[in-house]
């Protein structure tokens, strides 16, 4: 039957679309049993949550055609919900007065603020992580895209908001702990696991929301408002003329993808064991950027790969100063070649070559099919 | 009152200074719809190029302006030549090209001159101060402003004077027709960039004595100069000039009653309130498509 060929084709194709996916969470499943150094897993957890944040932009800007550049702005309201959090958890020691945070004690804050008061419950930290950079997102979704702001004005937009929030953070020294952050944080504990940053615990945390993150994405990506998603990117003005309206649609893509750059700030912090005006820069947000392009960003995959790969190549040659600089110089040429010549990136690369590999099999199969046919009709 | 004026000039000299990197950036998106992330590289290689001529060759900086424009505007044709060229019909894709050359320059920099703080020298002649409205200023705040006034009258009879700048609006309107016409659209866009990147050094060395030279200078320059661009309005040079002042009065005096940081989110919060409303700019007609 016509209908369950192309069913069982279908379920062929999601399969191979599945399984680079499934096998990137394995091994990153498996890694902790080969590597049998706490110092060097914190690492990779680190790597692996910059790698969730990639996806995020990769779902904006490679499926939904939003280039943001401000992407580390809901990744830094995420990393500040989670410090928050922790920060009041603190041992009595590090806190000032009636568990004040210490930096607001040298700022000669009397009282918690009471934006900081539901923080004492570690659920409501939680669902802020993900709400308000979602919210936040579908604000600043309303206001552009109802507008009809597109291309290069959405990434001015997204840039120029970020950095205001950022000046704001560093400004109110006292609510925010200013340019040094939010530090000194006690351990996330969930269930009665305590989260240690270089314990196994934080690892499969990491690695579990790694696999959610991608699944989710991708499940979106496959869904009906996926697809009008990647259509609109692909022409927004048809979209619209068959009755749908995009800036919902644009909306939902762009706060779907604050919220998993939300998770990825909270366990970074969770991580790194502070939060810093630094997670919602100017230099992450276009790093993130880098990351996405050279991995590919219209694989979730690819994009997660690249920020993995990159930012861990960073890491491993930041040991020495020389190497760094000549490593950054080396980035910014890599970048622009990839811009120029790889536009989807090395996911693109790879499933072209998977391509020309088929295609040669298949040519060379049936030049022997066709081989065997001759001898065949000669006898 | 005095306090007023005084400003008032401040105001002024902030929005020479915003003119004058605004200027080049202008002229590259509004010709050729790059938004060229690299400019700041451009300016902090002019304020280097100021700093090697003088320290190296003994050139003053009044001399040295001349080869500075053309050492810039080198590079900034060899990137159009090699990079931007290919890049035609992919817009959003210039930003992240401009932006990985911006990484470049950058770090070459850094890896060759090192990161320490450079410094330039005023020029002699204009070290003293004048009095403007009863108000002593510095002559070289002065100098600037007229500086950016004439290099903006340059660029003017440029674009609208000249056979180049005729091509350039021809190219503009309409790039196949331009073509079919026997303008070589190719020569005429690398010329522009080059020009608009000569500017950005320009820029570079004359804001090199007011300010340490080094290889991050440019990142803040590109922010500012971009939002005097998207204020100004994409194809308008007389809107830019406008809105440079604007800016720089605004955020002198937000930064008087409140503070620099106040000044910035406020001024930037402006910028995107207008794109949303107004994304042509504050001083274009609109036209119809």
């Amino acid at each position: 039957m016509p209908s369950n060929a192309s069913n069982s084709n279908g379920l062929q194709r999601l399969i191979a679309q599945l399984a680079p996916l499934l096998i990137v969470c394995a091994v990153v499943l498996a890694l902790p049993v080969l590597l049998n150094n706490d110092f060097l897993l914190n690492k990779v957890a680190r790597y692996l949550v910059l790698g969730i944040l990639t996806i995020s932009l990769g779902l904006s800007w490679g499926f939904g055609g939003i280039l943001n550049l401000g992407q580390a702005m809901s990744f830094g309201l995420g990393s500040y919900a989670m410090a928050m959090a922790l920060k009041l958890k603190t041992v009595p020691v590090h806190t000032g007065v009636s568990g004040l945070p210490d930096f607001m004690v040298w700022n000669n804050v009397q009282h918690l603020p009471w934006f900081w008061e539901p923080f004492r419950s570690l659920g409501f930290a939680i669902a802020a992580g993900l709400l308000v950079p979602a919210l936040v997102a579908a604000g600043l979704g309303w206001f552009m895209f109802r507008g009809r702001v597109t291309g290069v004005y959405v990434s001015i937009i997204t840039l120029a908001t970020m950095v205001v929030i950022n000046l704001v953070i560093i400004d109110q020294q006292s609510y925010t702990g200013g340019f040094n952050g939010i530090t000194d944080l006690a351990q996330l504990e969930l269930f009665g696991v305590a989260f240690d940053a270089y314990g196994r615990a934080t690892y499969y945390l990491v690695a579990g929301c790694v696999l959610l993150s991608l699944l989710v994405a991708f499940a979106f990506t496959k869904s009906r408002a996926g697809l009008i998603v990647q259509a609109i990117r692909d022409h927004e003005s048809r979209v619209r003329y068959f009755g749908y309206d995009v800036a919902l649609y644009q909306i939902f893509v762009f706060a779907l993808s604050a919220a998993i750059a939300g998770l990825a700030g909270m366990l970074y912090t969770v991580v790194m064991e502070f939060a810093s005006p630094t997670f919602l820069g100017v230099q992450l947000s276009l790093s993130v950027v880098v990351w996405c392009a050279v991995g590919g960003r219209q694989s979730l995959v690819g994009a997660f790969l690249g920020a993995v790969l990159v930012a861990g190549m960073q890491g491993a040659l930041s040991e020495s100063a020389a190497f760094l600089e000549t490593w950054t110089l080396v980035m910014g040429a890599l970048f622009v070649l990839v811009v120029l010549f790889l536009p989807k990136g090395l996911a693109g690369l790879a499933q072209a070559t998977w391509r020309w590999v088929a295609q040669r099999r298949r040519a060379a199969g049936s030049a022997v099919a066709r081989g065997v046919s001759q001898t065949e009709g000669s006898t | 009152m005095d306090q007023f004026i005084e400003q008032i000039v401040t105001g002024l000299s902030i929005g020479s200074i915003l003119l004058l990197v605004a200027l080049g950036l202008s002229i590259i998106y509004g010709s050729m719809g790059i938004i060229n992330l690299a400019h700041g590289e451009f300016v902090m290689l002019g304020a280097y190029a100021a700093w090697v001529f003088h320290t190296y060759l003994g050139l003053g900086l009044l001399a040295s302006l001349l080869p500075i424009f053309l050492v810039v505007a080198t590079f900034g044709w060899v990137i159009e030549r090699y990079v931007l060229s290919l890049l035609n019909n992919r817009p959003l894709d210039t930003i992240l090209a401009t932006w990985g050359v911006g990484i470049m320059l950058q770090q070459a920099v850094r890896l060759m001159v090192g990161s320490e703080l450079r410094y330039v020298q005023l020029p002699p002649a204009l070290s003293d101060s004048m009095d403007v409205f009863g108000i002593p200023i510095s002559s070289y705040r002065v100098f600037l402003f007229v500086v950016s006034i004439t290099l903006f009258g340059a660029t003017w009879v440029l674009m609208n004077r000249t056979t180049v700048g005729m091509k350039l609006r021809a190219i503009i309107q309409d790039r196949s027709v331009a073509a079919s016409f026997g303008i070589n659209a190719k020569r005429v866009y690398a010329l522009t960039f080059a020009y608009g990147a000569g500017l950005a050094g320009l820029a570079g060395a004359l804001v090199s004595p007011l300010k340490s030279v080094s290889p991050d200078m440019g990142t803040g320059y590109v922010v500012d100069a971009f939002m005097v661009v998207v204020l100004g309005g994409v194809q308008s040079l007389a809107g830019t000039v406008a809105s440079a002042f604007i800016l720089g009065e605004l955020s002198g005096g937000i930064a008087f009653l409140q503070n620099d940081t106040v000044a910035k989110a406020i001024v930037l919060l402006a910028i995107v309130v207008l794109i949303r409303f107004r994304p042509e700019g504050l001083f274009t007609a609109r036209v119809r498509a």
